[in-house]
């Protein structure tokens, strides 16, 4: 596909997600618990989207609550889970330890090679590592090759192409230019390397305002844009809230309890709120606005880890 | 004096790092995370600090959040690399120290942080190993550590899986595999303290409250165990200050048992000064 023209680009997020099809290879932007899709991952469970295959590094409650809802059929991520503090993804632990989806554990530095192939169009990069790890074992496709100039063996990783790369910003114009701020993880390598590249921004601004706080991933690579405040909750989106972490907890106590538990949690806060509003009314305005008040001191930063 | 095993451990984990050096610690690593900044702070004021999911050089954070990828982990830092320069510096060599955990180590030093059991059907799915089994061949040395070993699951004969690569596995040796990086230069445990001669691990010092014996019924491979055996080095009292100071959430706690955070030592004042 060439590169996106320039033109109004705001859809509904229900359009948004329609793009996603079925059984799609879906690169999910942010990390660990920044800037997740968490608005556009929603949509998709209300949709009933089945069969995914999710790539990305490391991610926690985006992949965790896809594979509760069957959403997933192949898991290829560098890490799934909610670090030292929260511990193990509790629904895609499950799913793998009873085989119901493949896990094809990945690596960073892989994955960013892989996407680097696609966005210069080539076949493969080779890589250093991975030899001597038992991580090639889950990936048949990787292939072992010989510098024609050095006699190095090495590990040729084929281009990844997601058919989607689901991003989220704290702000972007109608035209889908994107500012964040860092760490931009793998977005930037996912914009070039996608197929089509949807976004949320917690808030819509003006070409003149996004240019002045500097594009990072451009609008020619954007096929859509959707304004979901508090997009990325219970993740954080700096500058504008932090993450959520009683939240996060409240997601994992009731994944790890079970399916009952865990379809309980995706009815009140997923598939009962109806929308994104209906979510955010659901989380609480207190809450909400206790998450956007980190910068107020540091005091209040604090408080929102005790 | 009086410190508590988990703020030992972490001096202990500090003290590998060796001045000027460039370091890197995963994500979800809390007691890695504290000891970087402690060695900053106090013996290696001239190392380049890399924040493990933020990408940040040198940071002062006022806190430790109990999240690796958060915006008060950038504080401070004139620079912050973009996840690819991070990367591409630690394949090309330019990074000297990664600390490393597993849910199960082996003598080789070799981790698994992937599955426990048959990885076509683990018992236990565990998170996933980050970028480590591209950078542990190539960053020059690595610290690794568990807070585990007392349960006598985590230092094992043979991982069930390697996520990443200790100094040899069943494929050949660092050098047979062309690998640049050292691997694996200290084990770091509740109990002790590993060095690796000849690419295997050995007991090197010892925590004043745990026996030789205790060790060996917890490790899973060969125990060997160095002929001049020490107790492991005193934490100083400016150590303890700057540690203390750097992590008022306590968030390397999350990391030990309660059976461990209740170990409590008592150093006399005098030895203050023998480190």
């Amino acid at each position: 596909m060439s590169l996106q023209p320039p033109r109004d680009k705001r859809i509904p997020l229900a359009d948004a997600a329609a793009l996603v099809a079925d059984g799609a290879i879906v690169a999910l932007g942010g990390g660990l618990s920044a800037r997740l899709p968490m608005a556009m991952v929603r949509e998709l469970i209300r949709q009933g989207r089945r069969g995914l295959h999710l790539v990305g590094s490391a991610h926690s409650i985006d992949v965790d609550m896809l594979v509760a809802a069957g959403a997933v059929r192949r898991c290829e991520e560098s890490y799934v889970g909610f670090e030292q503090d929260i511990g193990l993804a509790p629904a895609y632990r499950r799913a793998a330890e009873e085989s119901s989806i493949e896990v094809a554990e990945s690596c960073c530095a892989t994955i960013l090679a892989q996407l680097r192939a696609a966005e210069m169009g080539l076949p493969f990069l080779p890589v250093r590592g991975v030899r001597g790890s038992d991580i090639g074992r889950l990936h048949p496709e990787y292939a072992e090759i010989t510098c024609p100039f050095t006699g190095e063996t090495l590990v040729a990783v084929p281009a990844l192409r997601p058919d989607v790369a689901l991003l989220h910003a704290p702000v972007g114009d109608r035209y889908g230019n994107l500012h964040l701020d860092q760490p931009y993880v793998l977005d930037e390598r996912f914009a070039s390397a996608a197929r089509t590249v949807i976004a949320t921004v917690d808030e819509l601004i003006s070409p003149d305002e996004v240019a002045a706080a500097g594009v990072v991933i451009p609008a020619q690579l954007v096929a859509a844009v959707t304004e979901v405040p508090f997009g990325a909750h219970p993740s954080s989106c700096y500058p504008r809230y932090a993450y959520d972490r009683g939240h996060l907890r409240e997601y994992v106590t009731a994944a790890q309890a079970g399916p009952d538990e865990a379809g309980k949690y995706l009815a009140a806060y997923v598939y009962g709120t109806g929308s994104e509003a209906g979510y955010r009314e659901a989380v609480g305005t207190d809450r909400l606005s206790a998450l956007a008040s980190w910068s107020e001191s540091t005091a209040a930063w604090k408080e929102l880890f005790a | 004096m009086s410190v508590t095993l988990d703020e030992w451990f972490v001096v202990l984990l500090a003290r590998t790092i060796r001045p000027a050096e460039t370091v890197f610690h995963g994500f979800g690593s809390p007691c890695a995370q504290v000891a970087m900044h402690v060695a900053r702070r106090t013996h290696a004021p001239d190392m380049t600090l890399v924040e493990g999911a933020t990408y940040a050089i040198n940071p002062d954070p006022l806190f430790i959040p109990p999240t690796s990828n958060d915006a008060s982990l950038t504080r401070g830092a004139v620079y912050t690399m973009r996840f690819e320069e991070f990367f591409d510096a630690a394949v090309r060599g330019d990074v000297d120290r990664m600390f490393l955990s597993g849910g199960q180590i082996d003598g080789a030093g070799n981790t698994n942080v992937t599955a426990i059991g048959p990885a076509g059907r683990p018992k236990v799915k565990l998170g996933g190993g980050g970028g480590g089994c591209n950078l542990s061949a190539t960053i020059r040395h690595l610290t690794l550590w568990t807070t585990r070993h007392r349960s006598g699951r985590t230092l094992v004969q043979t991982c069930d899986f390697i996520t990443d690569m200790g100094h040899a596995t069943p494929l050949g040796t660092r050098a047979e595999l062309g690998y640049a990086g050292g691997g694996p230069q200290w084990l770091v445990t509740e109990l002790g303290v590993f060095d690796f001669p000849a690419g295997h691990a050995r007991l090197r010092q010892i925590f004043p409250d745990v026996s030789v014996a205790e060790i060996r019924r917890a490790t899973g491979f060969d125990l060997t165990v160095a002929g001049d055996l020490r107790p492991v080095n005193l934490p100083s009292s400016a150590e303890l200050a700057v540690l203390r100071s750097v992590d008022p959430l306590e968030v390397r706690k999350s990391e030990f048992s309660p059976r461990e955070l209740a170990r409590v030592f008592t150093i006399g004042s005098a030895t203050d000064c023998a480190c």
